[in-house]
C-alpha cells in the first residue's frame, strides 16, 4: 500500500470518524431534546384532556342539579303520590343532554327514569346510604335495557320541606362519549369499561367503536385497576408506538370502575427524529465526501514532493546520480528535498573521486600485471642475450651452440609475451554476443571433450549432470564456449593434487538454464569471493586475473548472473543463470 | 292496529249486567220529576237548562284516533266506526288515515244534529293534544293512564273496563313452569298504579269484575319467589306487541322476567313470537257471550255452555288452566272531549259511539 494511500484512508478515517462522532453527538443530543419536548408536550395535552373530562363531570353535576332545583322537581318532591311522574324523566333528560336519568324517592324508590322507563318502583337503595352533597361526578355501573354501560353521574337531591326526591343523572362512557372529547391533533383516548369479571377486549373502547388494540394494552390496564393508580407505558415501535397514559377512573364506592388511556402517537416524534437523522446522514456523507476529497488534494500535495524524492531516488539507484529535486519548498519536505540533492551532489562527488581512484588503482594493478607479465619473460630474454654475448667474447667455440640454444629461449619467450599480449588484447576488445537459441548441454560435452588431455594429466576425474529437459536458450556460441572454458582451466589449476570436476545444467522453471562448475580443490575465503571477479586479481602463480573478469562481462552481457560458492577445503562452486 | 271487534255490534244500546257502570266525569242532568214547588222549580230550571243546551243542527265533529285502521273499506262490524253506520253515511274513507261520515238523513232514529263526523286515524298523543287545544279536535282518544297527565280540567268519556289486556302465549310453547313463571313475575300493580295510573282493572280473569262478578277470584298478585323457582335455567322467550300504546307494559314486563330468571326479548308483531300482549275487547253486556267472543279473540277453544254464574266460572277457569292466556288488566276507552261538543255521552258502556245524540256549540278557536 503506496503512502499515498495510506495518508488517504488515514485522513478519510479521521474525517469519517469526525463527522460520525458529530452526528452521533448531534443525533443523541436532538432526541434527548425531542424527547423531553414530547414528554412536556404530552403531559400538558394530558393535563388538558383531563381538564376537558374534569369539565364534562363539571357539566353533569350542573345539569344533575339544576333539575334538582327545577320546578318540576320540587313539584316531584311535593307530591304524595310519585306515580304520575312515571314520565318526568325523559324528557328532563333530553332537555339538559343527559343520557341517564333517574328520579328517585327519598326510600331509594325509582319514580322515572330515562335510561330505562320500565324500572319504575325498582330500589336503589345505594342512594340512601351515602352524602351526595358534595361528591361530585363519579362512575357507575349501570344497568339498561341493553345491557351494563359505564356512566359518569352526578347525584342532585330535590327537597321540599322533608320530601326529598334524588336525581341521578348522567353520560354514558361510550364511544359517542369519547367522540364529543376534544383532544389534541395525535392523541385519542381509550376507555376500558371494568364490568367484567376478567379482562374483556370488547370493553376497550375509542371514539369509533370497540378500540383494535386492546391486547398490548392489557397488562397496563390491568396494572392500573390492580394499584388504581396512573402509569405510562409506550406500546409499538418505530413510528407506530404510542404512549399511553392510564388513569383509574373509580367508582362511588373507590372500586376501579373505568381505565382511560390517552394515547398519544410518537409518530411526528419519530418522523421528526428520522428527518433529523436522515439530515444528518446526508450532511455527514457530504462531509465524508468533502473529507475525502480533501484528503485527496491534501495527500497529493503532501505526497507529490515524496514521490518526487522516490523517483529521484530510483533513478540514484538506477545509476544516474546527478538527480536532483525542486526543494523550494520551506517546510520538512523542503529540507528533505535539499538533503536529497546535497547527497546526491556528494554521491556525484564521491563517486567521481572513486571512479578516478579506481582508475589510478586499475592502471596500477595494469602496470604491476604488466611489469610482472613482461618482466618475467623479459629476464630469460636479458639473460640468454647476456649469455650470447659473453659466449661471443669468451667462448667463441661455444657461440654456435649457445647461440642456438640462446635464439630458441629468446623465441619462446617472445612466444610467451606474444600469449600475454594476447590475452590483454582479447579482454580489451569483447565483442557484444550474437544470440542465438544455445543447447548448453552441448556446449557442455564440446568443451569437455577438448580439456580430455589435460584432465587426465592433472588427474581430475569429470562428472557431468546434464538436465535432459534442458531447452535453448539465447546466447552467443563462442562467448558461451570461452566462459565454460575458462572456468574449467580455473577448477584444473584449483585442484594440483588431482580432484573430480562436476558441471551441471539445469532448466529452470521460468525457461532459464542454470550451469555450475565444481570443483573439490583448496577452495576460497569469503574475502577472496569478493574479490574474484575484480579484473587483474588472481591466487594463483601465474595468469592474468582476466579469465574470471572476462567471465563476469560475458555474463553481465548476456543479462546473466554468476556467483561463486565456496568454503576453505571444500571446493568452490560457480554458478551461472541465463533467461531466468 | 287495534284487534278487529270479536262481536257483532249490538242493534241497539243495552245496559250492561252484574256491577259494572259507566264511568262519565260530565254530570248527567236528572230527568226525574218532583210534585209541588219543588216541581215546578225544576221544571223552570229543566225548561231554562234544556233552553240553554238546546240541540242545534249542523257542524262537523272531528274525531282523533290513536289507531289506524288499515283495511281497504270502512269496518263494519265493532264500536266505534261501525257505530255511525246507524246515522251517517260513509263519504271519505282514505285507510289508515282519514273517514269522513255525513250525517243520514233517512236515518231510523232520526237525523242527527251533526252534518259530519271526520275521523283522523294514525295520530299521536302530542298531536291529538295540540290538536284540541286548538280546536282543530273536538274528541280525542288517549291511553287510560294518560288521564291524569291531559285531562286539563276538560270532560273525559269512559267506558266501562271492556279491553282485555292479556299475554297469549303461542301453542309451540309448551313448558307450563315457563309460562306459569312469567305469570307470577308480573307485577300487574306497579303497572296499574304507575303506566296506567290507576286507570281500569288488575285482573287474572278473561271477564271484567264488572260484567262477571267473580273475576277477583282469579289470582293476579306477583309471587316473585316461586317465579324463580318455576322459571326454567336460560329459557329465552320473544315478545310480540301489539299496539305500540301497549309497548311500555310490555317493557315492564321483559323487566319482571328478567327479576324471575326468564329472558324476554321483544320483537316486531310481525314476526313469529312466543307470546303476544295483546288487547280483546269484550263485546256484549252478556257475560258467556263476551266469554265467548275473548276466547276467540285469544285462540282460546269455545268455552262450554254456562247457564250459571258458577259454570261460567269452571268455564273461563278451564280456558286459563296452563296459563295460556295470561290476563293483565282490563281498561276501559277513553276520550277527552271539547267543551264544544254537547250532548249526552257519546259513548256507551260498551265503548260504542253515540254521536247522533251530540252537537257543537260555539266556534272554533
Amino acid at each position: 500500500m503506496s503512502f499515498r494511500t495510506r495518508l488517504l484512508l488515514l485522513f478519510s478515517l479521521a474525517v469519517i470518524a469526525s463527522v460520525g462522532t458529530v452526528e452521533w453527538l448531534i443525533s443523541g443530543l436532538t432526541r434527548e431534546s425531542f424527547e423531553r419536548t414530547e414528554t412536556q408536550r404530552v403531559d400538558a395535552l394530558v393535563a388538558q384532556f383531563q381538564k376537558e373530562f374534569n369539565r364534562r363531570k363539571e357539566d353533569i353535576v350542573r345539569a344533575v342539579n339544576a333539575i334538582a332545583g327545577s320546578d318540576a322537581l320540587a313539584t316531584i318532591a311535593s307530591s304524595a303520590d310519585y306515580s304520575q311522574f312515571v314520565n318526568e324523566a325523559p324528557p328532563l333528560a333530553a332537555s339538559h343532554s343527559l343520557d341517564l336519568l333517574e328520579l328517585v324517592a327519598a326510600d331509594g324508590t325509582i319514580i322515572s327514569s330515562a335510561e330505562w322507563f320500565a324500572r319504575f318502583g325498582y330500589k336503589e337503595n345505594w342512594l340512601t346510604q351515602g352524602e351526595w352533597k358534595k361528591r361530585g361526578a363519579f362512575l357507575k355501573r349501570e344497568e339498561v335495557p341493553e345491557g351494563v354501560v359505564l356512566s359518569l353521574v352526578s347525584v342532585g337531591i330535590a327537597s321540599v320541606g322533608d320530601q326529598r326526591v334524588f336525581v341521578v343523572g348522567g353520560q354514558i362512557l361510550d364511544s359517542s362519549f369519547l367522540s364529543t372529547l376534544v383532544l389534541p391533533a395525535g392523541m385519542r383516548v381509550l376507555l376500558y369499561r371494568n364490568l367484567d369479571a376478567q379482562f374483556s377486549p370488547a370493553q376497550l373502547i375509542d371514539a369509533r367503536g370497540t378500540a383494535r388494540s386492546a391486547p398490548p394494552l392489557r397488562s397496563l390496564i390491568q396494572q392500573v385497576i390492580r394499584d388504581k393508580s396512573d402509569a405510562v407505558e409506550t406500546i409499538g415501535n418505530g413510528p407506530e408506538a404510542e404512549t399511553f397514559h392510564a388513569s383509574a377512573l373509580t367508582g362511588y364506592e373507590d372500586n376501579p370502575l373505568g381505565v382511560l388511556l390517552i394515547g398519544s402517537s410518537r409518530r411526528s416524534l419519530v418522523e421528526l427524529e428520522t428527518s433529523v437523522r436522515r439530515t444528518g446522514i446526508f450532511v455527514a456523507i457530504g462531509g465524508i465526501l468533502l473529507g475525502v476529497v480533501l484528503s485527496l488534494w491534501a495527500t497529493a500535495r503532501v505526497t507529490r514532493p515524496v514521490h518526487r524524492l522516490a523517483d529521484s531516488a530510483g533513478k540514484v539507484a538506477a545509476g544516474n546520480w546527478d538527480t536532483t529535486v525542486d526543494d523550494r519548498s520551506t517546510d520538512e519536505i523542503g529540507q528533505l528535498a535539499r538533503a536529497f540533492n546535497r547527497m546526491t551532489r556528494q554521491l556525484v562527488e564521491q563517486r567521481q573521486r572513486l571512479l578516478q581512484a579506481e582508475r589510478v588503482a586499475a592502471w596500477r594493478e595494469l602496470a604491476r600485471r604488466l611489469a610482472h607479465e613482461l618482466k618475467n619473460p623479459l629476464f630469460p630474454l636479458q639473460i640468454t642475450v647476456e649469455n650470447m654475448q659473453r659466449a661471443r667474447e669468451r667462448y667463441p667455440e661455444q657461440f654456435d651452440e649457445v647461440f642456438r640454444e640462446g635464439t630458441a629461449t629468446l623465441l619462446a619467450e617472445l612466444s610467451n609475451l606474444k600469449q600475454i599480449i594476447g590475452r590483454f588484447s582479447d579482454f580489451a576488445k569483447m565483442p557484444a554476443p550474437e544470440m542465438q537459441p544455445l543447447d548448453f548441454n552441448s556446449v557442455v560435452s564440446e568443451t569437455l571433450n577438448l580439456f580430455g588431455a589435460q584432465l587426465a594429466k592433472a588427474q581430475v576425474t569429470a562428472a557431468l549432470q546434464l538436465d535432459p529437459h534442458l531447452r535453448p536458450v539465447p546466447a552467443d556460441h563462442e562467448q558461451m564456449t570461452r566462459v565454460l572454458r575458462n572456468l574449467v582451466l580455473n577448477a584444473i589449476d584449483a585442484m594440483p593434487q588431482g580432484g573430480t570436476l562436476t558441471i551441471r545444467t539445469t532448466q529452470l522453471p521460468k525457461g532459464g538454464v542454470r550451469l555450475e562448475v565444481s570443483d573439490t580443490g583448496q577452495g576460497l575465503t569469503p574475502e577472496e569471493c569478493d574479490r574474484l571477479f575484480t579484473p587483474y586479481y588472481t591466487t594463483k602463480t601465474h595468469g592474468t586475473g582476466l579469465g574470471l573478469a572476462i567471465v563476469q562481462s560475458v555474463i553481465s552481457d548476456h543479462h546473466g548472473r554468476i556467483s561463486v560458492e565456496s568454503q576453505p577445503g571444500k571446493g568452490a562452486t560457480f554458478r551461472i543463470e541465463l533467461g531466468a | 292496529m287495534r284487534n278487529p271487534p270479536i262481536l257483532p255490534k249490538p242493534s241497539s244500546p243495552s245496559l250492561p249486567h252484574g256491577r259494572g257502570s259507566v264511568a262519565i266525569s260530565e254530570p248527567r242532568p236528572s230527568g226525574s220529576g218532583a210534585p209541588g214547588k219543588a216541581v215546578l222549580l225544576a221544571l223552570i230550571l229543566t225548561i231554562s237548562l234544556v233552553s240553554a243546551t238546546r240541540p242545534h243542527y249542523g257542524g262537523t265533529l272531528r274525531v282523533e284516533l290513536r289507531e289506524s285502521i288499515q283495511s281497504p273499506d270502512p269496518p263494519q262490524v265493532g264500536p266505534g266506526i261501525p257505530d255511525l253506520f246507524s246515522s251517517f253515511n260513509i263519504n271519505r274513507w282514505e285507510a289508515g288515515h282519514r273517514a269522513v261520515f255525513t250525517a243520514d238523513d233517512n236515518a231510523a232514529a232520526g237525523r242527527p244534529f251533526l252534518d259530519a263526523v271526520e275521523i283522523e286515524m294514525g295520530r299521536t298523543a302530542r298531536e291529538q293534544t295540540a290538536d284540541l287545544n286548538l280546536g282543530r279536535a273536538d274528541i280525542i282518544q288517549i291511553g287510560p293512564g294518560e288521564v291524569p297527565r291531559v285531562q286539563g280540567g276538560r270532560r273525559i268519556w269512559s267506558s266501562s273496563p271492556i279491553r282485555l289486556v292479556a299475554l297469549v302465549f303461542d301453542p309451540r310453547v309448551d313448558d307450563t313452569r315457563a309460562r306459569e313463571a312469567l305469570a307470577l313475575a308480573i307485577d300487574r300493580d306497579a303497572i296499574h298504579r304507575v303506566l296506567l295510573q290507576r286507570q281500569g282493572e288488575i285482573s287474572g280473569a278473561l271477564l271484567p269484575q264488572w260484567l262477571s262478578g267473580y273475576a277477583f277470584l282469579f289470582p293476579a298478585a306477583a309471587d316473585l319467589d316461586r317465579a324463580r323457582r318455576l322459571a326454567p335455567a336460560g329459557r329465552t322467550m320473544t315478545l310480540a306487541v301489539e299496539d305500540p300504546a301497549l309497548r311500555s307494559i310490555a317493557d315492564r314486563i321483559v323487566l319482571n322476567a328478567r327479576d324471575a330468571g326468564l329472558t324476554l326479548s321483544i320483537v316486531p308483531p310481525s314476526g313469529a313470537a312466543d307470546i303476544r300482549l295483546i288487547e280483546a275487547r269484550v263485546a256484549s253486556s252478556d257475560p258467556a257471550r263476551a266469554l265467548a267472543g275473548i276466547a276467540a279473540a285469544l285462540g282460546l277453544p269455545d268455552p262450554a255452555r254456562a247457564d250459571t254464574p258458577e259454570a261460567l266460572y269452571n268455564s273461563e277457569r278451564a280456558l286459563l288452566d296452563g296459563n295460556r292466556v295470561i290476563p293483565l288488566f282490563h281498561l276501559p276507552e277513553v276520550y277527552l272531549v271539547s267543551p264544544r261538543v254537547k250532548g249526552s255521552p257519546g259513548i256507551s258502556p260498551l265503548g260504542e259511539w253515540r254521536f247522533e245524540t251530540l252537537w257543537l256549540e260555539g266556534g272554533r278557536p
